[in-house]
Formats: C-alpha cells, sequence, structure tokens
C-alpha cells in the first residue's frame, strides 16, 4: 500500500470509529506529505462517512455513531479544507439546497442528509429549521440549485411541502424537488408533485443521484 | 354500551359491544376542524374542550381530553419553548435547551417545584376536564407523564443527548435519572389532586424510535429508567399506564414488554408495528393502534376506511383487549370525509 493510500485508509476508518484524534493526525500527514487534500477528502474522510452510511442502512449504525462519525469527519475538514485552492473544490455532482420545512424545527434527520449528501459529492446550502416557504423559491432563484430537498417529522408540517412545491416550479420549471421525513412516503410524495423521495439520508443520496441522472437526459 | 363503558368492560378483562375510538391527541383537529388555531389548545381550554366534545359526539370518539406535548422536559427543566403558531406548527418547539454541555447536565438538578413550565396549564386544564359530566368521560382525567428519555433528551437537545449515550453516558444517565425524579414529583402532585382512581396516565416516548436509536442503547438507557418510574408509579396507586410507544420501535418491542403498564395498561403502537406481534409481547395489556396518521392526513376516505377496516378486524380477533386509535396523533388538518371513514368503518366492521 503506498503511503498516500494508507493515510486516506486510516482517514476513512478513524471517521469510522469517530476517533477524533486519529483523524487529526491522519489529517496532518496528508498536509505533510504534500498529498492532494481534495483527494484526501473523498478517498479518506468521505469514504469513511459513507461507510458509515452503509452501517447505519444496515441498522448497525444509528443517529448516535452517525453524529459521532460526522463530528469526526469535521475534524478533518477543519485541517484539510484551508489547503483546498479556489475554484479547485471537489468535484461536486450537483446543487442541493436543503431545509426542514416552516413550523417544523426537527434539525437531526435534515443534517444526516446534508452530510449524507456532502460526503457523497454534492454542494449543499442548508436553509436550517422552519425555512419559511418563500425562502425555498428566493434561494432557488438566487442559486439556480439542481435539487430543492424539503423535510419534515410531522404529518402537519409535511403538509407545506405540498404547497411549496408548485412555488418552486412557478420559479424554476427545471428544478428537482425531492421530500422526505417520517410522515412520508413515496406516494405522498408523488401526490405532493415532487420528483422524488427518500425514506433516511442514505436512501437520499441514492435518490438525488438518480434525480441528477434524470436531469441529463 | 356508550364508549365509557366499553373502556370498563376492556379493564375487566371482557370484550366490549364494539370496538372503541381513541382519538390519540384528537384536541387539534376538533379545533382545525371548527376553525380555531392549534395554538389555541394551550391558551384557551373552554374553547379546546367545547370542540372536543362536540367532535367527540359527532364521530362517535371515546371523550379522551388531555393536553400532551413531546417537548417536554426543556421548558419544565430551565429552557424555553415556542407555542406553535403559522399554518402549518401542530405542537410547541423548544426555543432553547436548560443544559448545553456534560457538565452542565451534571450539574443540573431537580426544580424547586413540578408547577413548572408547561405544568400550571396541564394542571388547570385537567382541573376543568374534571369538571365535565363524568358519564361521558373514559376516565375522570388522563395526565400526561412523559416518557423519561424523551424528557431528559428534550433538556439537552436531541443530537447533543445521543452523542452522550456514547461519549458522556454518565451525563445521559443524570438526566434520565432526574426525568424519573421529576416525573416520579409530578404524579405525587397529581394524586394529591385528583387521587388516583379512574386516572390514567398518558406517556408517550417518541425518542426512542429506533430511527434515532438502537435497541441495545434502548436497553442500557431508557429501560432500566423507565422501568423505574412505573414501578414508582403503580406503587403509588395508580392502575393504568397508556404508554404511547411513537414510531418505528419494532428492534425495542421485546425490551417494551418488560416494562409494567399496569393491570391492564394500554400499549398504543405507531403503523409500523404489527399488532398480532405485539399482543405476544403484551399479552395482559389493552392495545392501541395503529392507523397510519399520513394515510388519515392523505389518503382518499376509500384507502382510509380500507385500512381501517384491516386494523379493525386484525385488533379484534387478538386475544387482548383492543381499542382502534391513529398510530400517532390524529393529524389536525385531516379531511372531515376520511375521519368520517375511519367511523364508517369502526360501524361496519367493529362489532363483536
Amino acid at each position: 500500500m503506498t503511503k498516500k493510500k494508507e493515510i486516506f485508509s486510516r482517514l476513512s476508518e478513524a471517521v469510522l470509529k469517530f476517533e477524533e484524534d486519529d483523524v487529526r493526525a491522519a489529517a496532518t500527514e496528508v498536509l505533510d506529505n504534500n498529498i492532494d487534500p481534495t483527494e484526501a477528502i473523498l478517498s479518506g474522510l468521505s469514504d469513511g462517512m459513507n461507510r458509515a452510511g452503509e452501517l447505519f442502512r444496515l441498522q448497525e449504525y444509528f443517529v448516535p455513531e452517525i453524529l459521532l462519525c460526522a463530528d469526526a469527519m469535521e475534524e478533518g475538514l477543519k485541517i484539510l479544507r484551508p489547503h483546498i485552492q479556489r475554484n479547485a473544490e471537489r468535484g461536486e455532482k450537483g446543487t442541493v439546497i436543503l431545509g426542514t420545512v416552516e413550523g417544523d424545527i426537527h434539525a437531526i434527520g435534515k443534517n444526516l442528509v446534508k452530510l449524507m449528501l456532502d460526503a457523497g459529492g454534492f454542494k449543499v446550502h442548508d436553509l436550517g429549521e422552519s425555512v419559511p416557504l418563500s425562502r425555498f423559491v428566493e434561494e432557488q432563484g438566487r442559486l439556480g440549485a439542481d435539487i430543492v430537498a424539503m423535510s419534515a417529522l410531522m404529518t402537519t408540517t409535511m403538509m407545506a411541502m405540498k404547497k411549496a412545491v408548485p412555488m418552486l416550479r412557478e420559479c424554476d420549471p427545471g428544478v428537482s424537488i425531492m421530500v422526505g421525513g417520517a410522515p412520508l412516503t413515496r406516494e405522498i410524495a408523488e401526490k405532493f408533485g415532487a420528483d422524488g423521495y427518500a425514506s433516511d439520508a442514505v436512501g437520499a443520496v441514492a435518490e438525488a443521484e438518480r434525480l441528477m441522472d434524470l436531469r441529463q437526459v | 354500551m356508550n364508549n365509557s363503558e366499553r373502556i370498563d368492560v376492556l379493564q375487566r378483562g371482557e370484550k366490549p359491544d364494539k370496538v372503541p375510538f381513541f382519538p390519540l391527541g384528537g384536541n387539534g383537529f376538533a379545533l382545525v376542524s371548527n376553525n380555531y388555531p392549534i395554538v389555541t389548545v394551550y391558551n384557551d381550554f373552554e374553547t379546546t374542550l367545547q370542540c372536543y366534545r362536540e367532535t367527540a359526539v359527532a364521530y362517535d370518539w371515546l371523550y379522551t381530553p388531555y393536553l400532551a406535548y413531546a417537548s417536554m422536559g426543556a421548558w419544565e427543566m430551565g429552557g424555553e419553548i415556542r407555542l406553535p403558531d403559522g399554518e402549518f406548527s401542530q405542537a410547541p418547539s423548544i426555543a432553547r435547551h436548560p443544559v448545553n454541555s456534560p457538565e452542565e447536565a451534571l450539574s443540573l438538578g431537580l426544580p424547586e417545584t413540578v408547577l413548572t413550565g408547561m405544568v400550571p396549564r396541564q394542571v388547570e386544564f385537567y382541573k376543568k376536564v374534571l369538571a365535565e359530566p363524568d358519564d361521558i368521560k373514559a376516565w375522570k382525567v388522563i395526565c400526561q407523564i412523559e416518557g423519561v428519555f424523551t424528557f431528559a433528551s428534550n433538556m439537552a437537545g436531541g443530537s447533543m443527548f445521543f452523542k452522550w449515550l456514547i461519549r458522556r453516558p454518565d451525563a445521559a444517565h443524570h438526566l434520565l435519572g432526574l426525568a424519573v425524579d421529576f416525573m416520579e414529583r409530578l404524579a405525587r402532585h397529581l394524586k394529591g389532586l385528583f387521587g388516583t382512581e379512574r386516572v390514567l396516565l398518558f406517556s408517550g416516548e417518541p425518542a426512542t424510535s429506533n430511527a434515532l436509536i438502537s435497541p441495545k442503547m434502548f436497553a442500557e438507557f431508557a429501560l432500566p429508567h423507565t422501568r423505574e418510574l412505573h414501578r414508582r408509579l403503580l406503587d403509588m396507586g395508580y392502575r393504568s399506564i397508556f404508554k404511547h410507544i411513537c414510531g418505528e420501535q419494532n428492534l425495542n418491542l421485546e425490551h417494551w414488554g418488560t416494562v409494567p403498564l399496569g393491570s391492564p395498561g394500554f400499549a398504543s403502537f405507531g403503523h409500523e408495528v404489527d399488532l398480532e406481534r405485539a399482543a405476544a409481547i403484551f399479552p395482559g395489556d389493552i392495545l392501541v393502534g395503529n392507523l397510519n396518521p399520513s394515510l388519515i392526513q392523505s389518503g382518499s376516505a376509500d384507502e382510509v376506511y380500507r385500512a381501517a377496516e384491516k386494523i379493525i378486524e386484525q385488533g379484534k380477533r387478538l386475544p387482548t383487549g383492543f381499542v382502534f386509535a391513529p398510530g400517532c396523533s390524529l393529524p389536525p388538518q385531516s379531511p372531515p370525509e376520511n375521519i368520517l371513514a375511519m367511523q364508517r368503518a369502526l360501524d361496519d366492521f367493529g362489532w363483536y
């Protein structure tokens, strides 16, 4: 194994096992050995986060483990990010505007989606929680994102998505819209007029990739 | 038999003439369908009870008014909440958590009085319920004793609390111990006001969902504290605890089966749980459930009717007692025709 691969493997493993000290040490070695920090993020930190996501899908990891993996990944990013040259950021699969809809302050699910999309190579604009529907529209008008992703945890707040979909389409007919959260199903997402649905954060990455593929057609 | 009599019969371990319907969180629908905002639940009890009473009569519901909220723990222990406002808000949300670090958690003690946060409003609400005619109520009064894991996680905020399950179990256990002690004190206070006869303790536990934590974490953190609290509540003389085991908790179900709920208790499930499996795990309790609330809100009346039929038929066959209910709070904005569809299904299939 080359030195570079060995460091990437350690980064990945340390994120997976949420060992923040190990992440920091390996990230420092990336810089000491003049290894491309962008590649280290993709093949090390993000790889670890993706492996954690797979364990989440298999119900071997749950939210606490994923949150700690994310903390570990963030420790590595703090060290590597300043060394990424402008205009040479990670190759992005697409741009996503993300938020929990108006009236809903639940953040955990949305934050996990952000983490996994980020690790999966998407550029995510996180608008936060209880985002007014007009703000989703304004941000889409400003950023022209590929995907607007909305989260809701309650049956009441999920109805905000139904209202948001035509507002977003009026602003940008070409935007792809995906929704998720505990009360939703694919069927309800379709009824609301959304293009995509994911039941969890790992599924959100696959769904965002599917929507991006459809946009290429 | 009326609905109250049906509950009495179920509590004696017998089958009633017909399956009753428990409108979990039905006050929201009662208000919204009468053009009142959700926040009315928390600040106008006369209006809430009037709407609830009329709605219960119109749809042949059990009359089970209660004032419970899933954010309990933050405000009561020194934080702040925000009451629901706007078009889509359903419930109070936490504006500030009382603790922000393990050290703050470990130094946190109980408040001087349990009459803190939402509790004074709840007590005021309970007193109004107590004054309602007794013959229309299934219980004299229903009081919230929140699930300890949810109460504790609301003190620190879910993300931080969940990390402590791995990084700082001492801080997590401390908050859980506080939750047990707070709830015991609250239950004692309520006993002083209302006694224990025909008082139902209502307890939700959304934060233990397997969408969030593992069954191993449940067993290590939620289970021992929950069992301890329930033992204390039942020792106090309360007969029944209504436990809403909220959301996806299939991996926790066997653990939940070891938590005493009373004689009998009421075990309420989300639509994710199969009632036949639950009946095998809760053989001595009355099962409550579990029509998907999203379907009630977003499905067609025909879809609701057919899904209700399936659950009612399954529930009637259970060896335990059975109460038909939504799998979580009844969505306040549910189309009235879908509520009617549930009642139509009960009329068509709910008779024993």
